[in-house]
């Protein structure tokens, strides 16, 4: 095959970008600017510097509230229906994302509407309605997001928020962005409102803007949004996350024909950090999102035919299962993050023998690391590929914005410039350093009733053959023998079983 | 979580760029704003190419015209997507392991998906990469071999796909609804097929190479490559890596429905909590870029259940009885069904809404679209098509779904051409045609612990 060289420019690059980074200003705000002189295009990303780590206690889900009653609800001048049809002939969108630490409103217009458009946009922010209604709306989809929907027709995002809370016990990482059921039935429009006053100040907004927007745009921008209460950025403490001991199992039980497994625990590393990179290889290699390149999706899937895909994460995985991206998802930066290992839904009675598959992989791969030849070839895989990560406008803004999160410079840049400097030897350090193959969280939905016995075939270390529709070769089969007696040595103590419908409840 | 909620849903991107890219064609009115190249090799492979402005970028995509829709021998529903899995399993040449490595060594980003009308396979790669692509597509396109026991081994990761599907309720909907409003027609079945048949699929490899010889053919096929790339050069390759596919002789025979005579009632329990879930499909038209029946029915389904509509206002914001309300028929070569979706809060309002969206649909009977409401809804379309246009494999993707239909990418703009046509009377009349009670086949799904 032919030598490639590297991708230098995609579309956006094309774009002429001007990246401006902007001092704080005076009254807190501060702007992210990527000016194109060609694209007819603008797209905002307002985030909020507050996200579910900032809910109240015992009133669980107020910042996700609050930030829905706005962008699904009206302005002082106008209904949310008024609003909606302005926005309908342009096909413009005004969408919110919360996340734990962050909550961001993104829109994106074409500029012959941008002028009518942006005094929307601002209005929603600045002066939001604050309808009984609206608010009446939001709450009942908060509601029925958990009650039905997360707990009951969802099962690996069950699974992966099970983990979540499995991982971060005492920690404010622990709750869903959603909040709680409990949290959510008891909080008002005044709690909302009040919430607002005290939140969105000029020190906790952040704007981003890229795109053809002229430069009278931004300074309008700081004088509308500069009407807001000033404010210093004081980020919530957060605890050190407690060290996972032991292998302890969550079981989740609803009614389900297939099992979800997710499993992971807390790691000292962010983007900001070297080392990061050097694990960004190395998970790319055990387990790379919707690609077949990692060792978990060939070998439980592509070998054994036990799911319909197998990855591995270094930051908490968000999105992906409803959204169908094969790329990262954009501002949902941790200052803490996590290793985790996803496995989609596995029939029943193969389920314990692929949580044993993922971990004699993990195993293989602490204990041996990457050749030279599996290191070269993945550093030069993620190199070209995470090029393809901002190919419009709004993403590569999203990621300038993730990398000022995280004070580091560029985020795909960085990738490029870490990953030419690194080793096999950086690598398989930071692989030793920061994974193992005990000490780990696991999150299974299973069927109902099946839960103690699913759990006590764990604790037992009990033997798990694989069932075949029809055997694979014999150095598979070999193999297994190793795995299906693979000792997890899961702790009992550690361990529980529940059921979905007591989740997130309070 | 429901991590984001908007107002609208966001479909944007650059429509000027479209239009500064494209003054020729936006002068014609035509909506897709991009050169288009056309060429035929001698075996029937037609390559579609467009030029796009993104510098050291290439999307490729092969489209293949068979999807669920070809599945018309009974027990072998899902077939279709089950050998789109199977096209990753390798050549001589490029064994799957090997055939992997080329890809990461590009960096590329490659994959697949299968509907009822098409199975796609795409990559997006570096421009330098272009030759190394068609290497390896012509060859597994051509000279595609697996085992019996990747087959079957496959066969169960495609029991997989269904059981990560399967905790949602709407698959197990749509399979219900399908089956219940099609009599003959291969659209009966939904693409992951029936579980029956998936379950006995690791006993269909004499049939899948059968599969393969039909369909995997050069006449069947359609190349599109969108960005960064020299037309000549690539015709050339095309010549070099694909001349000498060998063209196909089966012919198909899919089934058409007779009218449906008499409304059809699906109750469907659930046993994982969940609010009700109402479902009522109609048989529709089916794609067209002559006839303007599909154009006025998409209009239709904007005047009816967009977000400005009064049935909207009036279930999801005034009265609040639903979470959702939607409405639409995506397009397919044979007759679809239009299908509208609402989840109900309360179980006691399921008459109420099911009775609030019969009115409206009777309501656009007899009460004609506004001239004004009917020119946003033309500006929300078009804005809608062509503001996604802006990446190659976004512009690769709103091709190919025409050259899926009709194998021609002018059908695009023939189809917009349409939509700047419909009146009022046409929606009307739409309206009357097809949204009658004995077409329509309603499926309700209710939370009813342990039943299912």
């Amino acid at each position: 095959m032919r030598t490639l060289t590297l991708i230098l420019a995609i579309s956006v690059c094309a774009m002429a970008l001007t990246i401006k980074l902007h001092a704080i200003e005076k009254g807190g705000l501060k702007f992210t600017e990527i000016q194109s002189t060609t694209s007819p295009l603008v797209t905002f990303r307002v985030i909020l510097r507050a996200g579910s780590i900032n809910d109240p206690a015992g009133k669980e889900g107020l910042n996700a509230l609050t930030a829905y009653t706005i962008a699904q609800g009206g302005t002082k001048d106008l209904t949310y229906q008024q609003l909606v049809e302005k926005l309908y002939p342009w096909a413009a969108g005004i969408n919110v994302q919360v996340d734990q630490e962050i909550t961001t409103f993104i829109a994106e217009i074409h500029r012959d509407h941008l002028d009518a458009f942006y005094k929307l946009f601002s209005d929603l922010l600045l002066s939001p309605r604050f309808d009984p209604a609206d608010f009446q709306r939001m709450k009942d989809v908060g509601l029925n997001y958990i009650k039905n929907t997360l707990r009951s027709t969802d099962d690996e995002n069950l699974g992966k928020e099970a983990l979540s809370a499995f991982m971060f016990p005492d920690h404010p990482y622990g709750k869903l962005e959603a909040g709680t059921v409990k949290g959510l039935e008891v909080i008002t429009l005044d709690d909302v409102k009040d919430y607002y006053k005290k939140t969105y100040t000029q020190g906790n907004l952040w704007i981003g803007i890229a795109g053809g927007y002229p430069k009278s745009l931004v300074e309008r921008m700081k004088k509308d949004f500069g009407k807001l209460p000033t404010g210093k950025f004081e980020p919530v403490k957060l605890p050190t996350p407690v060290p996972v001991k032991d292998v302890e199992a969550i079981i989740v039980e609803k009614p389900t024909r297939a099992y979800a497994i997710s499993m992971g625990y807390p790691i000292p590393l962010t983007r900001k950090d070297k080392d990061f990179y050097a694990l960004l290889v190395a998970n790319s290699y055990l387990g790379e999102h919707r690609t077949f390149n990692g060792v978990l999706m060939n070998r439980l899937r592509g070998d054994r035919g036990l799911n319909y895909g197998d990855y591995s994460y270094i930051e908490k995985f968000v999105g992906g299962v409803t959204s169908g991206s094969r790329f990262p998802d954009l501002n949902t930066p941790l200052r803490q993050q996590c290793f985790t290992i996803w496995l989609r839904p596995v029939q029943s009675e193969n389920a314990h023998f692929a949580i044993r598959n993922a971990m004699f992989e993990l195993k293989n791969l602490v204990r041996d690391g990457l050749t030279k030849e599996d290191f070269e070839a993945t550093r030069k895989f993620v190199i070209y590929y995470s090029k393809l990560w901002a190919s419009t406008l709004s993403r590569r803004l999203g990621y300038q914005m993730d990398s000022e999160f995280y004070g580091t410079e560029y985020f795909i840049g960085r990738i490029e410039k870490e990953l030419k400097k690194l080793t096999v030897n950086d690598v398989n350090a930071a692989v030793k350093k920061y994974l193992h193959d005990s000490d780990i969280k696991v999150a299974v939905v299973v069927d109902e009733g099946k839960g103690q016995e699913f759990l006590n075939a764990l604790t037992t270390n009990q033997k798990s053959p694989i069932k075949y529709a029809s055997p694979p070769s014999e150095s598979i089969l070999n193999q297994d023998k190793e795995i299906e007696v693979f000792p997890l040595n899961v702790n009992a103590e550690g361990s529980k079983v529940v059921n979905a419908k007591d989740l997130f409840e309070r | 979580m429901i991590r984001t909620v908007g107002i609208l849903l966001l479909f944007l991107a650059p429509v000027a760029l479209v239009f500064a890219q494209g003054k020729k064609e936006a002068k014609e009115s035509k909506i897709f704003p991009y050169q288009v190249n056309q060429v035929t090799l001698d075996n029937g492979l037609k390559i579609v190419s467009i030029p796009f402005d993104s510098p050291g970028i290439v999307a490729y995509w092969t489209v293949v015209r068979t999807g669920s829709r070809n599945e018309v021998e009974p027990g072998k529903s899902g077939f279709a997507h089950f050998f789109e899995h199977m096209m990753f399993r390798g050549t001589e040449k490029y064994p799957k392991d090997a055939y992997n490595e080329v890809l990461k060594q590009m960096g590329a980003d490659n994959n697949a998906f299968t509907s009822d009308d098409v199975t796609a396979y795409h990559t997006l790669a570096s421009a330098d990469a272009l030759e190394t692509i068609m290497e390896i597509e012509s060859d597994r396109f051509m000279n595609l071999k697996y085992s019996e026991e990747d087959f079957k081994t496959e066969a169960s990761a495609i029991l997989g796909e269904y059981n990560k599907n399967y905790s949602s309720p709407f698959m197990t909907i749509f399979e219900k609804m399908r089956d219940a409003a099609y009599e003959e027609h291969t659209y009966k079945h939904t693409t992951m097929g029936f579980l029956k048949d998936i379950l006995d699929m690791p006993n269909q490899y004499e049939y899948s190479l059968q599969f393969f010889d039909r369909w995997y053919r050069p006449e069947n096929c359609v190349l599109v490559v969108v960005g960064d790339f020299d037309q000549k050069k690539l015709v050339a390759l095309a010549t070099k890596y694909y001349g000498n596919w060998k063209r196909g002789s089966y012919t198909l025979d899919v089934p058409l429905d007779p009218p449906q005579k008499e409304e059809k009632l699906v109750p469907l329990p659930w046993k994982a909590q969940t609010l009700p879930i109402l479902a009522i499909a109609y048989h529709g038209p089916a794609f067209s870029d002559s006839e303007i029946d599909m154009p006025a029915v998409d209009l239709f389904s904007q005047v009816v259940f967009s977000e400005t509509s009064e049935l909207y206002n009036k279930l999801v914001v005034e009265e609040q009885l639903v979470e959702f309300v939607q409405g639409g028929q995506g397009d397919s070569r044979d007759p679809g069904l239009f299908t509208i979706f609402t989840r109900v809060k309360n179980p006691d309002n399921i008459d109420k809404v099911r009775d609030a969206i019969y009115v409206a649909i009777e309501n656009a009977k007899t009460k004609p679209v506004s001239a004004d409401n009917l020119a946003a809804i033309k500006s929300h379309m078009k804005y809608q098509y062509a503001m996604g246009l802006d990446a190659p494999e976004s512009v690769a993707r709103g091709i190919s779904h025409y050259i899926m239909l009709t194998g021609n990418p002018e059908s695009v703009n023939r189809v917009y051409a349409l939509y700047d046509k419909v009146t009022p009377e046409d929606i009307v009349m739409v309206a009357e045609k097809y949204f009658a009670k004995e077409n329509r086949t309603v499926v309700l799904l209710t939370y009813q612990e342990g039943k299912q």
